[in-house]
């Protein structure tokens, strides 16, 4: 059987890296039969990446294909110790296990474990030493997270589950979570929504950028059920604003940034099927006490 | 009546479901007009699908002030008591019947501004 080698070159995290890692996407996304991905331009592989590739591994597997990372192109020391003290080539072939430096786990959830993803965060992630916080500041951030993974599992619809991976970047002196599903998308599931309610015609001209500012605002949500939702996104940007983070967040064609400088909503020439949701933290300890901790002004 | 959230839940109030099962338990009391504490001794973290089910369904029914009045929070930290707030104002403005048609040509427009 034919098989498709897929280049993996070096990735980041900027815009354009994510457009290499949506490209990939569709290049094996109606592909049923066997994938290879080969590293051998590969001299960087930042978390959303792992995580990018991690799930789109699972997302080939789960409609029967198969996929082949082969390690021996990836000749990289640095990247290669990287990937396999995170455990992601370990989960992959590689026969090494995981053990625990200075990275953060690659992290599979095909359900919503409440308790092993809070002690990923609250210890693997956010406790882990990078940054000095009070056990009382690190259970409240690793609780804001949450609502990353919750808006995953309920809104995705992903058969696959939910896949995730962070890095501690010490001259930078940053924090990185990223949280990826390849379900429908926030645009597509804020279109399938307002369908039920207003003319087909006008929701899909409905641009993803437009979708994605909707789903951002407090109390909008797609859940129905006579519950009042809606709070995950804006807590979420309230915290990385008070913090002087980054959130960004890919879905479909849409693409969402939340920054010192504000919030920004953006139509991108290459969709994928599925969110992207990536977090920059500051490792400042100023920035992380509460009003009671000091006399830091929140 | 008294509860303790961690005995009922954990240390972890997070998932809707335990907000459903302190929901359950506290419903029928605070409709008959009874006060209700709950004590959040020993519970660390919070996130809102708790708090939603828990606390915000209940608006459907009864009113904020009386909510207010019935419902006693012992020993809810800071982090918690942001979220329950949110939830509260939150669910107080919510309706299920709110006007998508509307909505949907509102944002419309608002696009088309933008692209100018």
């Amino acid at each position: 059987m034919a098989q498709k080698v897929i280049q993996i070159l070096t990735l980041n995290d900027g815009v354009w890296d994510f457009q290499q890692l949506f490209n990939i996407w569709s290049q094996v996304n109606d592909y049923f039969e066997d994938v290879r991905f080969d590293f051998s331009g590969c001299h960087f592989l930042r978390p959303n990446a792992v995580a990018f590739l991690g799930g789109l591994a699972r997302l080939i597997e789960s409609r029967m294909g198969t996929v082949v990372f082969d390690w021996g192109t990836l000749h990289n020391i640095r990247v290669m110790t990287n990937i396999c003290q995170n455990g992601f080539a370990g989960a992959f072939g590689y026969p090494l296990s995981r053990w625990d430096g200075n990275s953060i786990p690659y992290r599979e959830d095909k359900t919503l474990d409440m308790n092993g993803i809070m002690d990923y965060l609250t210890y693997n992630w956010i406790g882990k030493g990078w940054v000095r916080v009070s056990s009382r500041l690190r259970d409240a951030i690793a609780g804001k997270m949450w609502e990353i993974y919750n808006n995953a599992f309920e809104h995705s619809g992903s058969d696959i589950g939910v896949f995730s991976c962070g890095q501690h970047f010490w001259r930078q002196n940053y924090l990185i979570l990223s949280v990826v599903d390849f379900g429908r998308g926030i645009p597509a599931n804020v279109r399938t929504f307002l369908r039920q309610y207003a003319d087909e015609v006008l929701v899909s001209k409905l641009s993803g950028a437009a979708c994605l500012k909707w789903a951002f605002e407090r109390g909008n949500s797609t859940c129905m059920g006579g519950v009042a939702r809606g709070l995950g996104l804006d807590l979420l940007k309230e915290f990385v604003r008070i913090n002087q983070g980054k959130l960004e967040v890919y879905s479909n064609e849409g693409y969402a940034i939340i920054d010192k400088d504000g919030e920004r909503y953006e139509n991108r020439d290459i969709s994928f099927e599925g969110t992207v949701v990536h977090i920059t933290l500051r490792c400042d300890e100023n920035l992380y006490r509460f009003r009671d901790e000091s006399e830091a002004p929140f | 009546m008294k509860l303790s959230i961690k005995d009922q839940i954990g240390p972890r109030c997070i998932i809707k479901e335990d907000g459903q099962k302190i929901y359950d338990e506290i419903y029928g009391s605070l409709k008959n007009d009874e006060t209700v504490t709950l004590d959040f001794n020993g519970v660390s973290q919070f996130a809102s699908p708790f708090f939603n089910f828990a606390i915000g369904q209940l608006l459907k029914d009864i009113k904020e002030s009386d909510l207010r009045r019935l419902l006693q929070i012992e020993h809810l930290n800071e982090t918690g008591k942001l979220v329950v707030e949110h939830v509260i104002e939150n669910a107080a403005k919510y309706h299920g019947d709110k006007d998508y048609r509307k909505i949907v040509d509102d944002i419309l427009e608002e696009q088309a501004r933008e692209a100018g």
